[in-house]
């Protein structure tokens, strides 16, 4: 089998960028029990903003990996202050319904806002072409893609296990009352952790932009993949995201390889057989845990 | 909204109005002509059904200052199809029966074609597709009440055949999206292809990622490690965009491949990518606004262009001479009575902007050409490819024989 390390490498790319965005989701459900339906539009958001930036403002890819994500940032506090804050004593489900609202109200005003055109960015000039690598020719920018990353995971991983700030997140997604109680301000908390998942979904939006087009459907895409993701991995489990991402990289990346005509299909045998033998996924705390 | 046309509104006002100041004596037909239109609103492939909408708009407008049709105004009210079979069944099950509508128009994913068409007779009223291009519609699916203006896949693949023909490429490949539309377009295009050159190869090595894949990259990469002489491309829309995008980055366009685009002169996919479009590929399109030299089509560009500020797309053309096509044959008619104004589009002939067009007989399609052409420099005012070697063929020649079909009409 030729291109083996081409299928390996394109199957690392679009999984750790499917990781950035899923984390986020994840992250959220875990401190907050919230399943963030507007996930996807908030990366969507990303990657406008990023094209506003980089085609309209003339600014320079790495400012808008820099601004884009915290502007989708600011606009998730505003979200959590005016909406999300009145629900988070309610049932997952109620979150469910309001953050649907929530992205049709996205994905519609950036539809009004920048029409329904396919739009399009590209890669800065010292990330643009192809260098030789485990057998093939595979393009710089993906190599980039693996890098942020590879970035983000151990900037996570960091936070969560040797910062108080992560802790402090910990401690409030195992029990708020008790963090409370210990002079902990979880209304910052929850605020905080929300924004910070939506800037990971921004980060994921910017840097996928130059390599996929940027339309008023793309967060619809992106979001049935990071719950598939979610699945498989766990849902709430930060080394669940990391290997369910992987995972369905791989399935793309090999899969769309060797097995082109199961590309449909796989993704949802995967989540199938998950969901069969392992209902909260590979790496789910389960019920009793 | 672009769904909602202020001058409609004032036109259906004026109407009521009339008819409510002269109660009585003014005749039920008075009332306007009522359009149908099914396209993608929403969704990543919403800027076809946009692109629809704004053709609509400029005939429905430019019929109305005419004098309408059969001296009645002319109004269109549009549904969204989503890319969904059943919610365009839906669609214009409501336009039929609640909106009251005299004709319709509009499908742009052969998925939802196949799945709609079925069920147009029973609704009574003309149906003209102006996008989706699955030969199943004008094939074995066939029914009266169902016309296409468009190109469809047997025609534009014999086309793409016939040039491939002529270059040197021996072994081809293909990439297509993952559903009817890619798999019948490898289908068609090695058949007619064998045809003319026996000693050309299809490939065992295809490849057929799903529809809004985003990632092409294994893919791609499979081509090439195949080594094709010859690539037919039928990812069409954002895909394409984003196809060729990666393509570009994984240095596909260098490999001296002779590239074909079955749907690459989309002016939304050459928007979208400027001058990274490369030069010096075959793209086709169902009709190219700078390749038909005659006055209808001067005038159409014109108009369009000074009202939406861009060049007409395909969608937008073929939406446009659909309105007209119906408005030839509401008059040769002489009534909107569904059953007896699709009759009359049965072998009609119209002057389109893209030339003359008939629907023929035997299986209600267009018999038009596609516009095949190589990718040259880039336009100096409108920002996309120019297309230079520009292919016509004719019609009737490139369509299936009616025995092909497997329609009886």
């Amino acid at each position: 089998m030729s291109g083996l390390g081409p299928a390996l490498l394109n199957s690392l790319e679009m999984g750790l960028l499917l990781f950035v965005i899923a984390v986020g989701l994840n992250i959220v459900f875990g401190v907050l029990n919230i399943i963030n339906f507007a996930h996807g539009a908030l990366y969507m958001l990303g990657a406008y903003l990023a094209y506003t930036l980089m085609s309209l403002a003339g600014l320079s890819f790495w400012v808008a990996l820099i601004i884009a994500p915290l502007g989708v940032a600011a606009i998730a506090v505003v979200i959590d202050r005016l909406m999300l804050r009145f629900i988070y004593h309610r049932d997952v489900a109620d979150s469910l319904l309001l953050t649907f609202a929530i992205l049709l109200i996205i994905a519609e005003s950036i539809r009004s806002i920048f029409g329904s055109n396919i739009q399009a960015v590209y890669p800065p000039d010292a990330l643009q072409g192809t260098v030789r690598l485990l057998g093939g020719s595979y393009p710089v920018y993906s190599l980039f893609v693996i890098f942020s990353g590879l970035v983000i995971l151990a900037g996570l991983w960091y936070l969560f296990n040797r910062t108080r700030v992560g802790k402090i997140m910990r401690a409030a997604a195992l029990d708020r009352d008790m963090a409370e109680a210990l002079c902990i301000n979880t209304r910052m908390v929850v605020t905080g952790v929300f924004a910070f998942g939506a800037w990971l979904a921004g980060v994921g939006g910017v840097i996928a932009a130059p390599m996929r087009t940027i339309d008023p459907g793309m967060g619809d895409k992106i979001i049935i993949e990071s719950f598939i993701v979610v699945v498989i991995g766990g849902l709430g489990s930060f080394p669940g995201a990391l290997l369910g991402a992987l995972i369905l990289g791989a399935i793309y990346g090999f899969g769309g390889r060797y097995f082109p005509e199961f590309n449909l299909l796989l993704p949802f045998l995967g989540m199938a057989l998950v969901l069969l033998f392992k209902p909260t996924g590979l790496m789910g705390k389960g019920a009793n845990a | 909204m672009k769904t909602f046309n202020p001058k409609n509104l004032m036109v259906s006002a004026m109407t009521a109005a009339t008819l409510s100041i002269g109660a009585g004596g003014v005749m039920a037909d008075d009332h306007p002509i009522h359009f149908g239109g099914i396209y993608i609103l929403s969704g990543s492939a919403a800027t076809y059904g946009e692109f629809a909408q704004e053709g609509i708009n400029l005939a429905v407008d430019e019929i109305n200052q005419g004098g309408g049709i059969l001296g009645r105004q002319v109004e269109v009210t549009f549904e969204d199809s989503q890319g969904k079979a059943a919610t365009a069944i839906q669609a214009a099950r409501k336009l039929a029966y609640q909106d009251n509508v005299d004709a319709m128009l509009g499908l742009d994913s052969s998925g939802v074609a196949q799945g709609m068409v079925p069920t147009v007779p029973e609704l009574q009223k003309p149906f003209i597709i102006t996008h989706a291009a699955t030969p199943d519609v004008t094939g074995n699916l066939c029914n009266e009440f169902t016309y296409r203006i468009s190109v469809n896949v047997p025609q534009n693949q014999k086309a793409a055949a016939r040039i491939a023909a002529k270059t040197d490429a021996k072994r081809w490949t293909t990439i297509g999206p993952d559903y009817a539309f890619g798999h019948q377009t490898w289908e068609y295009f090695g058949n007619y292809l064998k045809e003319l050159n026996p000693d050309v190869e299809l490939m065992e090595d295809t490849a057929f990622p799903r529809f809004g894949a985003e990632d092409f990259t294994p893919f791609i990469n499979g081509v090439m490690d195949a080594d094709p002489d010859g690539v037919i491309i039928s990812v069409w829309g954002g895909d394409l965009v984003n196809f060729v995008r990666q393509a570009t980055n994984l240095g596909f366009f260098d490999q001296g491949y002779e590239l074909m685009f079955t749907v690459g002169a989309a002016t939304e996919v050459l928007d979208a990518l400027g001058d990274r479009m490369p030069e010096g590929v075959w793209l086709s399109t169902r009709y190219w606004y700078d390749a038909y030299d005659n006055e209808l089509n001067q005038n159409f560009v014109k108009a369009y262009m000074d009202r939406y500020d861009h060049a007409p797309s395909y969608n937008a053309q073929g939406a446009y001479s659909a309105i007209y096509a119906y408005k030839q044959a509401m008059e040769a008619a002489g009534t909107t009575d569904g059953p007896a104004v699709a009759k009359a589009l049965s072998g009609m002939t119209m002057e389109a902007t893209n030339g003359t067009v008939t629907f023929r007989k035997a299986d209600n399609q267009a018999m038009v050409s596609p516009t095949w052409g190589k990718t040259g420099p880039m336009h100096p005012e409108h920002g996309i490819r120019t297309l230079t070697d520009i292919q016509v063929f004719d019609g009737e020649e490139i369509s299936r024989t009616p025995e092909e079909t497997g329609c009886s009409l």
